[in-house]
């Protein structure tokens, strides 16, 4: 009774290949719109749906194909985590390969399921007071994140290193290295190699879920994901659940010893329907091939691990919890570097709903979208803010809108994008070499991407610091005409500091106002 | 597209920081009497400096691609300068994620037509490129001329002899300029150092600093690093190019020109018709001509052109310049 298996086997790296080729292709391939959506992970995930429906206070027709895993999930369990759930494949890889030979000593108490319940309650909690903390805990929220920020630019670092070096190599070395490299770079490597502020915390806490494996199987998955506590709470009245004749059942704890959930303790006719994720291990190793899975009941199924206590305590933590937010002081003086992605929604509005999966900065054509650190505050940790000292925002170009999955940023139309004002610049004229008397530049005026140009230069004399008085190019800019994309910025020669930045002031999403 | 945690990135060499004093001018005027010497004892120097006259084509015709094809023939005919077995870079402007018509890159049927002569002409292979401002892929797209490019190749089943790709980081190699002006030393692309001949296909159009932008500035193209740093010393910069990566020709789109707003412009407005070409093997003498026909400029208006004129590197006077209209 092998076939299951091999199937949710096959299930699962058919899954974790469309994952990886979705997030390969969110990126610009010379058309203006992405042809398919690229966000569809983020799409059928409920907790995130969930949460960003309730923090948002909107119903958001984006996330539709949650709906259906959510109905999947009361029809046939909580199949999601063993045959769809691109992290519990990811986390499976490394138990198959790095954790092979682990040793497991001192069992994790199995009193600590209960905590992704509790975290899945304080976040249901939390977001329904408008904090939305979901992306925290997220699997598919995290995983893309992960890839997006650290592992792939690291891995297109290493690998640009490999082949950099094999061209340089004497012999018939670059003869080889080249086509392949060449290969890579059109189907697999970044167009440019991208840079991401919280690289590498971010890459640690991912190591940090795959090292849980050293102390037990699907660790991460049995007691701390809120989208398995989730998944199992509805999908503890499955109808596709597992069974055991007992006529035919030696006892034999097989199928205990295997079961990589834990879902099955003591008596292996008893199956936790919460945590049994259908992989079908048992049913596999079972030598008597009494174990099935299907509609009809199994003899009995353990209780879940929750009490009305903890429910309330973890509910009531998530509440209380809100206002101290919500007096943070950003609040009434916003951070002037929290610049948003075009089409980003009012800041509550766009915390409430961004699952911070880092799809926008993924698809960022110029690579200025970035993780923040603290400019949004402690909520806002990894959302999107334009660095434009890293990059800009390309004037054409409206891809972040076309992936955000839940809406946080909106999908814009070509001619309302080149209107929507991220902020604006200013020259910081003691630096700037035409306002400080160093020399003419002008290499903002020349990049300013709006049609009349919205930064001008006069010919005006300034002193210089030797005294004598001289013509230059100064830039001014024309704030009805500035969409604070930020190319200045990026652009300006001067190598730390730039002496032309941009502030959120202005934004189109504060003031509402459209620019000409 | 500089990124630092590759780590290769070194600052470039820019001498002296105030501007061009009177010794850098008696340099470059020595320069110029020097370089003006060497052309007497090296008759085969591939640009006109010293007395002698250069031609420079102006070519009207309707079609983008019939105006270079003229402007070419009119100075000779594309194997005068390219030779059979050549590798040749094609430089055109690509800088901006702009449309044909908005006209800040050049034309993308001038760019094919003046590749298919350079096949023609014998070329093993045609390599086209250029350092953009905007997302290289957008300007290559927006631009028209990848597909013009990558069309014309797969029509005519010459794909592996005339290619156009995107700038990579890992081939940029720090080159030292012998007499300098103004960079002794800066990372230039790799297939442009070692091609036979640079072709330059430029389209004319204003330039808030430059003035305007032709033949000299578009070779920035292969330069790496922060280029925005040159713009302290535009002039010398662009002349220390031209030093160290000589152009066989430049044939310069002057279909649309943008006379606003320029190097990016945007608006159509700014954009006018002009249906010209221009071509010659100097591309001083070309930049001085389309500079005087299209925007009615004097050599010595256009700072990098005037300073072009003293380098040595090409003519020295309008008046070694001969017109062959057509």
């Amino acid at each position: 009774m092998k076939t299951t298996r091999t199937l949710r086997r096959a299930s699962q790296w058919t899954i974790f290949l469309l994952f990886v080729f979705l997030f390969l292709n969110t990126e610009y391939k010379d058309n203006d719109v992405l042809p398919y959506a690229v966000n569809l992970f983020l799409r059928l995930d409920p907790l995130m749906a969930g949460a960003a429906t309730l923090a948002g206070r909107a119903l958001i027709g984006l996330v539709w194909p949650a709906l259906v895993v959510a109905l999947l999930t009361v029809a046939l369990g909580r199949f999601f985590c063993g045959w769809f759930c691109p992290l519990g494949a990811v986390i499976d890889a490394a138990d198959a390969t790095v954790f092979r030979k682990t040793r497991r000593k001192g069992a994790v108490p199995v009193s600590w399921r209960r905590y992704k319940y509790l975290i899945l309650f304080f976040l249901a909690a939390s977001s329904l007071f408008t904090l939305q903390w979901v992306f925290l805990f997220d699997p598919i929220s995290i995983l893309i994140r992960t890839l997006t920020v650290s592992v792939f630019p690291a891995m297109n670092l290493v690998l640009h290193q490999i082949f950099d070096g094999l061209s340089r190599a004497p012999g018939p070395v670059p003869g080889i290295s080249e086509p392949v490299y060449g290969f890579l770079k059109s189907h697999f490597l970044a167009f440019a190699q991208p840079v991401f502020r919280t690289s590498a915390f971010v890459g640690l806490l991912f190591l940090g879920i795959l090292a849980a494996e050293t102390y037990q199987r699907r660790f991460w998955c049995r007691n701390l994901c809120p989208l398995g506590g989730l998944l199992a709470l509805m999908g503890r009245v499955g109808l596709f659940r597992r069974r055991i004749t007992e006529a035919g059942c030696t006892r034999c704890g097989l199928c205990e010893s295997d079961c990589r959930m834990g879902a099955i303790d003591g008596d292996v006719a008893v199956t936790d329907h919460g945590e049994c994720i259908e992989c079908m291990d048992c049913q596999a190793v079972c030598p008597e091939e009494v174990i099935h899975f299907s509609g009809k009941e199994g003899r009995k199924s353990a209780a879940v691990d929750l009490t009305r206590r903890g429910v309330l305590a973890a509910a009531a933590l998530g509440a209380v919890t809100v206002p101290f937010f919500r007096v943070e002081a950003h609040g009434k003086a916003p951070d002037p570097l929290r610049i948003r992605p075009p089409g980003a929604l009012p800041e509550g509005e766009f915390l409430a709903r961004c699952t911070r999966c880092g799809e926008c900065m993924r698809v960022c054509i110029a690579n200025g979208l970035q993780p923040a650190w603290f400019e949004a505050g402690i909520e806002g940790m990894w959302s999107p803010i334009l660095v434009s000292r890293i990059g800009y925002c390309e004037y054409n170009c409206t891809l972040c809108g076309q992936v955000c999955p839940t809406g946080a940023i909106r999908r814009l139309s070509l001619p309302e994008k080149r209107k929507t004002k991220l902020g604006l610049a200013y020259v910081d004229r003691s630096r700037c070499l035409p306002w400080a008397g160093q020399s003419d530049c002008i290499v903002c005026e020349e990049h300013c991407p709006t049609w009349s140009k919205a930064i001008v230069f006069r010919e005006e004399r300034t002193r210089t610091a030797r005294g004598e008085w001289k013509v230059f190019k100064k830039p001014y800019i024309d704030e009805e005409l500035c969409v604070g994309c930020g190319i200045c910025e990026t652009k300006c020669p001067l190598a730390d500091r730039a002496a032309v930045l941009v502030t959120s002031r202005g934004e189109t999403r504060s003031t509402g106002v459209l620019a000409r | 597209m500089e990124i630092a945690v590759a780590g290769a990135y070194h600052a470039p060499m820019i001498t002296g920081g105030c501007p061009f004093s009177r010794r850098r001018f008696l340099q470059a005027a020595g320069g110029a009497a020097g370089a003006l010497a060497a052309s007497a004892l090296f008759p085969s120097l591939p640009c006109a400096a010293g007395g002698k006259t250069v031609d420079v084509g102006v070519a009207s015709a309707a079609s983008p691609a019939e105006r270079a094809r003229k402007a070419v023939s009119l100075v000779g005919g594309m194997p005068a300068f390219v030779s059979r077995g050549d590798v040749v870079v094609l430089k055109p402007n690509i800088g901006w994620d702009r449309t044909p018509e908005q006209a800040a890159n050049t034309d993308p049927e001038f760019v094919v037509a003046v590749a298919e002569m350079c096949l023609a002409a014998g070329a093993v292979s045609v390599r086209v490129f250029d350092r953009t401002c905007n997302d290289a892929r957008r300007c290559y797209v927006s631009s028209g001329i990848k597909d013009a490019v990558e069309r014309f190749a797969r029509e005519n089943r010459v794909e592996d002899a005339l290619r156009i790709y995107h700038v990579e980081d890992r081939k940029f190699v720090r080159a030292s300029i012998p007499n300098a002006l103004a960079i002794r030393e800066w990372d230039l692309y790799r297939d442009a150092l070692e091609a036979d001949k640079i072709v330059n296909v430029p389209i004319a159009k204003h330039h808030s600093l430059a003035g305007i932008t032709l033949g000299l500035k578009n070779m920035m193209g292969i330069m790496g690093g922060n280029r925005g740093q040159i713009h302290y010393r535009l002039s010398e910069c662009l002349v220390d190019i031209h030093r160290r990566v000589p152009v066989a020709l430049t044939v310069i789109d002057a279909g649309r020109v943008l006379l606003r707003n320029g190097p990016s412009g945007g608006n159509i407005s700014d954009v006018k018709s002009f249906g010209k070409a221009f071509a010659s093997r100097d591309g001083i003498a070309a930049d001085v001509i389309a500079a005087e026909k299209i925007f009615r400029l004097e050599p010595r208006d256009v700072g990098h052109i005037g300073k072009a004129m003293e380098s040595g590197l090409g003519i020295a006077s309008r008046a070694q310049i001969r017109l062959v209209e057509g």
